[in-house]
């Protein structure tokens, strides 16, 4: 810290931040696949309103007021709304997490994520491809071969510094486990070691993951791409700035 | 010149925050008129090694600060008392690094902060100079002017992606102004536009401020637990 910025927080409520949720988000406990395929492309599709609002309440509406949104479609994701601040906020499906997780096709999965400039620029367009080659049909080892092949051509672009997102939505649902919610930031780096961050350990509040598999047994090829790591802290509040209930 | 250029960054980052600013400001002038000049050196020093040692250590989780190097502060600068191994680097700084400017001089002030090795190698350097030449007698204007300028001839470096610390201790005082920092995790970035990270606007959990001098940016994230694990709500 330096003694500047120390100046500014002790005029701001910094001071009178409270204590934040103490929780992490469930990890997939059952080891067996629960949504082993695709379901009807129906059951991931949403109300188009429904869906734009969702999106929004993913940060502040200091945020996502002037942010893009996009929603999704048989096709893939388009824009719903040209914002002006360029931030962009969606619902993700399942599909966005790692490949070989056991909620992938889980069709209740309702993720709403603001994605910062950098994010929007650079993370965006991977999920972008993923979600078109998924609803045309290809088959996850397909999917992965294009964006590996897309990567190589730079046709994906390289992480931005600073990628950050807000997934601070109330009514988000991220998983079968836990609360299946809980307010949280997310940071992309390419680093892929964990301890970078001090994350994963004792009493540490960031939590790593990579980006692209959980074991990358199922998906080996995975492990030649580009190492990109989310770094995930958790905060106290929703987006609304009501507070996040302890868990 | 700087003290107003400085005021006006804090005006702008803060300006929904300012409520607080009043009674602030009451209890700025009165830490102005106790801390107006560096107090005898002996007054920062922590004469148990061990003590100084263990609240630097107490900034983030034992997973991580037991295999961290430890600087403790010595009458010309910080030295090093404990080597570690996974790159973090924990120290307790003086208000001359970490204090409002009403605190400058606050013997009292300690801030204890684990830096992960990327913020350790770049971030830290700027503190461990400044510290140098405070001990060395400059003035604090001196000192700012001569950061500023080695961060533009690039004998301070540019911050490394993925510079961040832990700011968790239940222990340190933080000065007559704040006397306690809530737990917090800091990132650091060269210069970038607060507004990158949503910083500073109604419920964001980020704050943020730049530096134009030093070509910085700080973001703070306030966490919800102590280092030790307990909530600090």
């Amino acid at each position: 810290m330096t003694r500047k910025l120390a100046h500014n927080l002790s005029l701001s409520a910094f001071v009178l931040v409270a204590a934040l949720i103490a929780t992490r988000p469930a990890a997939a406990q059952d080891p067996e696949q629960p949504y082993p395929t695709m379901a009807p492309v129906e059951q991931y599709l949403m109300d188009r309103d429904a869906e734009i609002a969702l999106a929004r309440s993913a940060a502040p509406d200091a945020i996502s007021h002037d942010a893009s949104v996009i929603v999704l479609t048989r096709h893939g994701y388009e824009t719903a709304v040209q914002g002006k601040n360029g931030w962009v906020c969606w619902v993700g499906r399942g599909w966005m997490a790692m490949f070989d997780h056991p909620e992938f096709w889980n069709p209740k999965v309702r993720a709403a994520d603001c994605l910062n400039p950098p994010a929007a620029r650079s993370v965006l367009p991977y999920a972008y491809k993923r979600t078109e080659l998924l609803l045309a049909g290809h088959s996850k080892p397909e999917v992965i071969a294009a964006i590996k092949s897309a990567i190589e051509k730079k046709e994906l672009p390289a992480l931005e510094p600073g990628s950050v997102c807000y997934m601070m939505s109330k009514s988000s649902y991220l998983t079968d486990n836990g609360g299946h919610n809980a307010p949280h930031l997310m940071f992309y780096e390419t680093s892929k070691d964990d301890a970078a961050w001090g994350a994963n350990l004792t009493n540490s509040p960031v939590l790593s993951v990579n980006y692209w598999y959980i074991s990358a047994q199922s998906y080996p090829q995975l492990k030649s791409f580009p190492p990109l790591s989310v770094f995930l802290v958790v905060v106290d509040k929703w987006s609304d700035g009501t507070p996040a209930p302890t868990m | 010149m700087r003290k107003k250029k400085v005021g006006a960054i804090a005006i702008k980052s803060f300006a929904l925050l300012v409520v607080l600013s009043t009674a602030y400001q009451a209890v700025a002038q009165e830490a102005t008129t106790t801390y107006p000049s560096m107090a005898p050196i002996e007054q920062y020093l922590m004469p148990d090694q061990g003590a100084e040692i263990a609240l630097a250590r107490s900034a983030a989780p034992e997973s991580i600060s037991r295999d961290a190097d430890v600087l403790v502060l010595g009458r010309h600068g910080f030295e090093t008392a404990a080597k570690g191994k996974n790159g973090f680097v924990c120290i307790v700084e003086r208000s001359w690094t970490s204090a409002p400017d009403p605190d400058f001089w606050n013997p009292k002030v300690r801030t204890p902060i684990c830096y992960n090795a990327a913020s350790a190698r770049s971030f830290l350097r700027r503190n461990l100079k400044r510290t140098d030449l405070i001990l060395a007698g400059r003035t604090k204007a001196q000192v700012d002017e001569a950061i500023g300028a080695a961060v533009d001839k690039k004998e301070l470096p540019a911050m490394e992606p993925g510079a961040m610390c832990y700011m968790m201790s239940k222990q340190g005082y933080g000065g007559d102004t704040i006397k306690h920092w809530p737990p917090h995790l800091m990132f650091y970035f060269s210069q970038v536009d607060p507004a990158t990270w949503g910083a500073n606007l109604p419920d964001s959990p980020v704050l943020g401020m730049s530096d134009t001098q030093e070509h910085l940016t700080e973001f703070v994230v306030p966490v919800p637990r102590w280092s030790d694990g307990t909530e600090a709500r």
